[in-house]
Formats: C-alpha cells, structure tokens, sequence
C-alpha cells in the first residue's frame, strides 16, 4: 500500500509535468489543416474530434465549412468525411464509414473517411422559398401566410423563416417558428421530386426557451396527403431525426406538407428540416 | 497529547511547531498567489464585488466626512446606507468590505486622471496609499489572498488536533494545492474564504468542547462566517451532528445533553456580529434577514455542465435525478489531485482503525478525556471527541447538501469546498500512517529524521505540480484519472464560468479593434471591462456594445466563452460575423476556453492543389 501511494506520487508528478506537452501544438493543427486542404474536394464534410476540438478546427478551415454546412441536418449526404481526432476520439459522423486515408501530425491524427453519399432530390431548408404556408385555425380555416423577403408573415403574428438555431447545443440550419395553440401551421411543399426516403429532423431552439416551457411541438409528416408519421420535439428531446421509407415514391414527385402543433406555446422555438434523398 | 485544558509548557520547538510552521506555509501560500493571481481574469461576479467593495469604502468615507462636518448621524440615515449598502445585498458584507478597505490602502493611485470617471464613487483628491500594487485589482484581491494563508494555518492547526506536526503540514500543504481551491483562493469572491472560515468555525467548536474561551470565540467566528457567505447556515448542523454523537451516551440514558457554550455563543454572538457587520440589516433587520435567506433559498438554477449535459432544472427523471446526485462526488472523485485522494482513503482507514482499537492507534495523537464529569463550559470534556466522526460530518456534509435533488444546480466545486480542509486533515492521517510506516523501516536514526521532510515533499509534490499546471484556468482542471483539461472536456464536465478567460485574448482584441470601437465581449461585465481599464489592460474608452443576443450583430469583432449554454452566441456570432471561422481561440492544454471573431477576417485562400491529386 505505503510503496503503491509513494509510486503514484511520483506518476502523478511526472505526469503534471509532462501531459501538458502532449496537447496537438499549432504546428500539428497547421499541418494537418494544409493537407485536408491539398486533397479537399467541393461537397467534403470536414470534423473534429472530440467535439470540443471544433473550435480549432475551424479556426485552420473555417472557410471550408460554410454554415450551411457546418449547421448540417445530418451527414447523409457528404461521401467524404475529414476528420481531425486526438486522444483516439472519433466523430459520431463518422459512423458506418471507412477509413481511406490516415496520418498524424504530432498528436493529431487525420483521417478522410468514405462512405455512399446519399443523393439528396430535394433539400426543404434552401427551398423554403418554395413552399406555401398557412394557419389552420380551431375552425379549420385555411389562412395564408404571406411571402416577406426572407420570411413567411402568419396570422396572430407567427414567423416562419430559416434560421440558424440552436438545438441541443448543436447549431442547426432550420425553419424556425414559434407555434401558437390552437392551431396549426402548415408549410406545404406541392411539386417534391422524391427520393427513396425522406428525413425529417426537428427540434426546439435556445437553451433559455427550453428552460423556460414545458410543451410538446408535434410535427407531422404527410405525402401526397398521405401521413407518414410524425416528429416530437421537447426540451430534452434534442435533434430528433426520424426517415420515413418512400422508395414507392421513389422518381416521381410529390405533394409534401409539414403541420405543426403544439400544446403549451410558452417556450417553444422549433426548428425543423428535411431532405428527400436516395440513401 | 492535545487537550486544550491542560496548559504545556512554550518551549522554543513548540512555538516553532505550532506557531513558526504555520506562518511560514500562510506566507508561502499568500506570497505564491500573490505571485500568479495576476494571470488570471476577472469572472462576472468579482467584477461586481470590486464594484460593491469600493462603494463600501466609499460609505465609510461618508461616515468621516459627516463626522467632520459635526453631522455624524447623517451616514447613518436610511437613506444613506441603504444608497450604498443595497448595492449587491444578496451576498453578507464582510469580504466586500475588506476588499474596499484593501484597495483604499494599497492600490497605486493615477485616481484623478482620466480613470476618475471609471470609479463608482466621488474621487476627490489622490489618494495616500501604500503602493503595493500596481494593478488595483490587485489590491482588492490582497485580502482573500491574506485569507487563503490564514485557511492554510488553520487547516494545520485543524489538523494537530489528530496528527503530528509532519503530517499536518502535509494536510495543510494539500488543502491549498487543489487546482480548484486555488483558482477560487485568489480572487475577490466569497467561495474560498467561507471555507477558511469553515475550519475556523470548526476548529474554535473543536477547542470549546474543552475550553470555555473558545465557547465565546466560537459564536463571534461564526457571526464573521455568516458575514463572509451564506454557506454558514449550515455549519451549526454539522455542529449540532457532532456534539449529538459525542454525547449519545446521555441520549442512551434518555437525558438530553447540555447545550454547550459555543452553541449559546454562536446563538447570541453569532447573530449580533452578522448584524454590526452589515449595515444593509440595520434599519430592517428581520425583513432583511428574511429576504437574504429568501433569496437562496429560493435561487435559480443556473445553466452547468455535468458529464456531458447541461443542467439547468430539477430533473423529474429517477434516472436523472440520480445521475444529477452523482455531481458532487465524481466532481471531488476528478478534481482533486489523485495522489490527495489516495491519501485520504489510506487516512479513513486509520481513522475506521482508531475507532475499533481504542484511541490510540499510534499514528494519531491521543484524545483522552481530560475530567470524569463534563459541564457546560467544557462539554466534551469526559468522552472521546471523536475526531474521525467529526471530520466526516465536515466532509459529507457540504457535499451531501451538493447532491440533493432540491439544491439549486449552482454550479461547481466551489459550492462544496467548505469540506476540503476536513478532507485534507484525514489525507493527512494518510501521510501519518506512511510516515510511520518509514520510520519504522528506516535502519539509521539520521535516516528516520530526515525522512518526513523528504515524504512529506513526495507527498505534497503532485499537488503543487497539478496546481501550478492548471493556473490560471483551475476551472477547467481535471485529474490524472479523468485525463487531465482535455480528458475533462471530452467526459463532458464544466470547463469554466464567470467569463473571467477572456484575459489572454485582451492584447488581441486591442490590437483589432475596429474604428467603430464597437466591440462585443460576451459574457464579461461592464464592471470587469472597467476593472480591466483601470488595471491598465485595456485602454480608456474600450467599445462594449453590451450584453444580450441582439446587442452581438452591432459589433464588428467579439468574443465568446466556451460554455455548453453559450452555443447559442456562437450561431449568433457566426451570423453577425458572417462566418463560422474565429480569429483566434484561447486554450490550455489544447483545450479551448474562448474564441474571438471578426466580421471582415482576412480570407483563407486554400493553396492550389497538387496537379497529382486524384480523389
């Protein structure tokens, strides 16, 4: 005991003095930024690992990760992935990939990562534009939003825009909205060219509002007037990403609508976005 | 041999023991922070502390002057204290007040220049101080650093009640060289001198179980405890815990026990020390009281992160709820230096032993009772006073109170620091028992006297060396079995709060600022910003667009504190600054704490690609 308490000591010690010199220096983040440079590829999705790198990361190639990229809905649709890692962490990007390319640089480790690149057919954030959107009120009349710049302008003062949110603590591109009870918000998207699946993800905005509200954002999913499912988003719900299989649909286009709802309005900021895509 | 009661004689190796060591580890203590403190920023709630503090000074001023004039009573209006003792009345006076005090005394005065506006009271004239230092942050954090020196001392002092001098320096070395304890210690914040004040309070309750001096020491302690932090509400439970164990044997004979005379002190002084101390209580004294204790009672749940979530509300999930319990123990079980916590389980073990062998167990001193009957000026003076429970009830109970579901999340080790001088008296009976053990080993007397020097630096060495790595970002600091600041990061615990890491980018932010001089500092207050000016560290007329998220979009460069809850100033940043890239980010260790961000950054051009690369 007394030999195992003087041993560690003097591991503790040694350790004091030596871990800090086995953080990645500049030199390594520099090295590494210059080769994800010499080999990038338009489309590359480039990570780090362990999440709380990202910083650095993108202090070296920022430029390289634009917010519609760096606020990504998921990773379905990037083949390439350029990860930065240290501490043997890998990102949860990276999942169901293959390494094609590894190397260190001090104590970093890149790794360009290859997997099928799903074809995205329709993305629904950039092409919001597109769609018509309109309030469902208790009495199920249909009332229009109006198109404002870079907005839709609903009855009883809801705005849907796409927006930069902040969901579960991740930055996500999303069309944003707070949803007013009683009625519903439809945001219809009429001639859709679908893939073979589509994916919706949602979730609710700003670490104050979920903090402050306790309700339940319910989005519903409908094809064609068909519905596929629904999307909940809660407090602690976080990013709920749910695909909904449509390959019957697949080649042909479609009528999507997207209906909001929710419970207790107090709080609730949702965020929502989608993708029709061939996986 | 330790009773209190029993007067030894003050031979020159025992003044040098109980007198001479101590003052040499305050001096070391205070002198090394001294040293560093300047290293690190000024968190949110400092930046207000010094704001109060000098007002405080500023009251007392006014109590001179109406003095002068021949009007003394016209300070003492309610309208006059309460102009000034309002200020930050959620928090009890006496750190603030010291503060003040100290500033006034030792800050190098240019007052009357242009920094005459950034002060939050009158400037008349320059002040006559004693220059000792150059920033006046300085100044004001001399007191808690003063006080840190004093915590070490009384953490030895706690400790030779149990131990011999050697292992009671190893303690006493050990409850200031943790890298949280040591970020809080030099500061101009409650959180480290409540804890000195935890073992002061303690340690006069300890001595009042035999000594009727320290029956009425121990209430005026507490009533300065209560003015230092609110933290000291509970002290009397832990207190009360101990003397009801130590007594259970008139509980067994169903007699209740003598109320001792520190409780009666600490019933009557206590209360009347907070009271003197405070002004703010003066001229609504149960109101007031009841709205200090209202407020804490009632606090909000600030925003933490805790193994990779943030908490900010009482979970209703069992699952949750007793994860969120976990908090305090995995936190102690992270921050502490390993080597620390191994002492401390060696030392329950001797302090487990001492109870089922009897009091003497060799490496503990004796805690023989010193008189058959006990009274109520020595009421501990016919049983064992039990020092293994009374240490555990100090430890377990800051901690426990961290773990209830009902305690607001607050945020950090700060809010169980109280326990670490206790837990460091029991590392120390650690350190006893292996010292012993050498003793006994060692073949050559000579050997074997120069063997607790020797141990003891062993033994204090990965501490130091752990304390002195993390300055100044201890908040950020975690352990060789969590894997040090980076291991930290990626289990997900707190990195920082207070927004006092903005230091190191202030060069950086000077030398960027744009001609609007609007610039965007986040979670750092308009008070720590002036503070910083008058330090010297930033110039005169700094831009600070203020906080909030609409305010970010009219900066033109800014700052934003790593926090999980402050993601959403980073998409807010990313879209004011048209970027997701930041300009430059602060980190220890690797590990990042703040980023910085233009709206025009100078474009990366990607170099041109080898003509021989093929995807």
């Amino acid at each position: 005991m007394a030999a195992a308490i003087l041993l560690l000591a003097l591991v503790e010690t040694v350790n004091a003095f030596v871990a800090p010199s086995r953080a990645p220096t500049d030199k390594d983040w520099a090295a590494a930024a210059a080769k994800v440079r010499a080999g990038y590829l338009p489309g590359d999705l480039i990570v780090a690992a362990p999440a709380w790198s990202d910083p650095l990361m993108r202090q070296q190639l920022g430029d390289l990760l634009p917010m519609p990229v760096a606020g990504r809905m998921d990773v379905a649709r990037y083949g390439r992935i350029w990860e930065i890692s240290q501490r043997g962490a890998r990102a949860a990007d990276t999942a169901g990939a293959t390494i094609a390319d590894s190397s260190r640089f001090g104590a970093l480790t890149l790794r360009r990562w290859q997997k099928p690149a799903a074809q995205v057919t329709f993305d629904f954030f950039t092409e919001w534009h597109r769609a018509a959107v309109s309030v469902v009120t208790p009495e199920h009349v249909e009332v229009p939003c109006a198109a404002v710049e870079n907005r839709f302008q609903c009855l009883g003062g809801m705005v849907l825009k796409p927006e930069l949110l902040e969901i579960d603590f991740t930055l996500r591109n999303g069309l944003g909205v707070e949803p007013t009870e009683r009625s519903t918000l439809a945001v219809e998207y009429p001639e859709v060219p679908l893939g073979r699946e589509l994916a919706v993800a949602s979730g609710l905005h700003s670490v104050w509002l979920r903090k402050l509200g306790d309700g339940k954002v319910h989005l519903r999913v409908l094809v064609d007037g068909r519905e596929l499912g629904a999307v909940e988003a809660t407090s602690s719900s976080g990013w709920g990403l749910k695909t909904f299989d449509t390959s019957a649909l697949a080649g042909q286009t479609g009528k999507v609508r997207f209906e909001i709802t929710v419970d207790k309005s107090n709080g609730r900021h949702v965020g929502f976005a989608a993708e029709a895509r061939n996986p | 041999m330790t009773s209190e009661s029993v007067s030894l004689p003050k031979t020159p190796s025992r003044m040098r023991r109980e007198w001479l060591l101590p003052l040499v580890l305050a001096i070391a203590t205070s002198s090394w922070m001294v040293s560093v403190e300047g290293r690190q920023g000024i968190g949110r709630d400092e930046s207000q502390y010094f704001r109060a503090g000098e007002r405080y000074w500023g009251w007392f001023e006014s109590v001179w002057n109406s003095l002068h004039e021949g009007h003394p009573s016209r300070a003492f209006t309610r309208a006059a204290v309460d102009g000034t003792w309002e200020d930050n009345h959620e928090h009890p006076p006496l750190m603030k007040i010291l503060f003040g005090v100290s500033w006034r005394l030792f800050h190098t005065c240019d007052c009357t220049g242009a920094k005459r506006g950034l002060h939050p009271i009158p400037i008349s004239g320059r002040h006559l101080t004693l220059p000792l230092f150059k920033r006046e942050s300085s100044a004001f954090r001399f007191p808690a650093i003063l006080l840190a020196g004093l915590g070490v001392a009384l953490a030895y002092w706690l400790a030779r009640r149990v131990l011999r001098p050697a292992p009671a320096a190893i303690a006493a070395v050990l409850s200031v060289a943790q890298p949280h304890y040591f970020f809080h210690a030099q500061i101009s914040c409650f959180d480290a001198p409540i804890t000195v004040m935890a073992a002061l309070v303690a340690l006069a309750y300890w001595k009042s179980l035999r000594s009727r001096r320290w029956g009425i020491l121990c209430g005026i302690f507490w009533g300065v405890a209560l003015a230092t932090k609110h933290n000291a509400w509970l002290f009397p439970i832990f207190l009360l815990a101990h003397y009801l164990w130590i007594r259970r044997g008139d509980l067994r004979r169903f007699r209740l026990p003598r109320p001792p005379l520190a409780f009666v002190s600490m019933a009557t002084l206590g209360p009347l020390v907070l009271f003197i101390l405070w002004p703010w209580l003066w001229h609504a004294p149960v109101n007031r009281t009841r709205a200090w204790v209202q407020r804490h009672m009632q606090h909000e749940h600030y925003n933490f992160e805790y193994l990779g979530r943030n908490w900010n509300l009482p979970s209703k999930e069992p699952r949750l709820l007793a994860l969120r319990a976990t908090f305090p123990f995995v936190s102690t079980l992270f921050t502490l230096p390993v080597t620390t916590l191994a002492l401390s389980a060696l030392g329950t073990v001797v302090f487990l032993r001492r109870r089922r062998s009897g009091p003497s167990s060799g490496v503990l001193l004796d805690e023989t009772p010193t008189a058959l009957h006990p009274s109520w000026v020595r009421p501990g003076a016919d049983v064992d006073r039990a020092p293994g429970v009374f240490l555990a009830i100090h430890i377990a109970g800051p901690i426990l109170m961290v773990a209830l579901p009902s305690t607001p999340i607050f945020g950090g080790v700060k809010h169980f620091m109280p326990a670490m001088p206790f837990l460091c008296v029991v590392a120390g009976a650690g350190a006893a028992w292996l010292l012993d053990l050498a003793r006994k080993l060692m073949p050559s007397p000579r050997l074997a006297r120069a063997l607790p020097v020797a141990l003891a630096g062993l033994l204090c060495l990965p501490a130091v060396a752990e304390t002195s790595r993390s300055h100044p970002d201890g908040l950020g600091h975690y352990n060789m079995l969590a894997g040090g600041f980076a291991g930290g990061a990626s289990l997900g615990m707190n990195r920082q709060f207070w927004g006092y890491s903005a230091l190191p980018l202030l060069p950086w932010m000077i030398e960027h600022r744009p001609p609007s001089n609007r610039l965007y500092w986040h979670d750092v207050l308009h008070d720590a910003i002036v503070m910083y000016s008058r330090d010297g560290r930033l110039p005169l007329g700094i831009g600070d667009v203020g906080v909030g998220e609409q305010v970010l979009e009219q900066s033109e460069i800014g700052i934003v504190i790593l926090e999980k809850h402050f993601t959403i100033y980073e998409g807010l940043a990313w879209q004011a600054y048209r970027t997701t890239q930041p300009s430059i980010v602060y980190t220890h260790e690797g590990v990042p704490f703040v980023v910085a961000y233009e709206r025009h950054p100078a474009p990366h051009v990607p170099p041109p690609r080898p003509e021989s690369f093929t995807p």
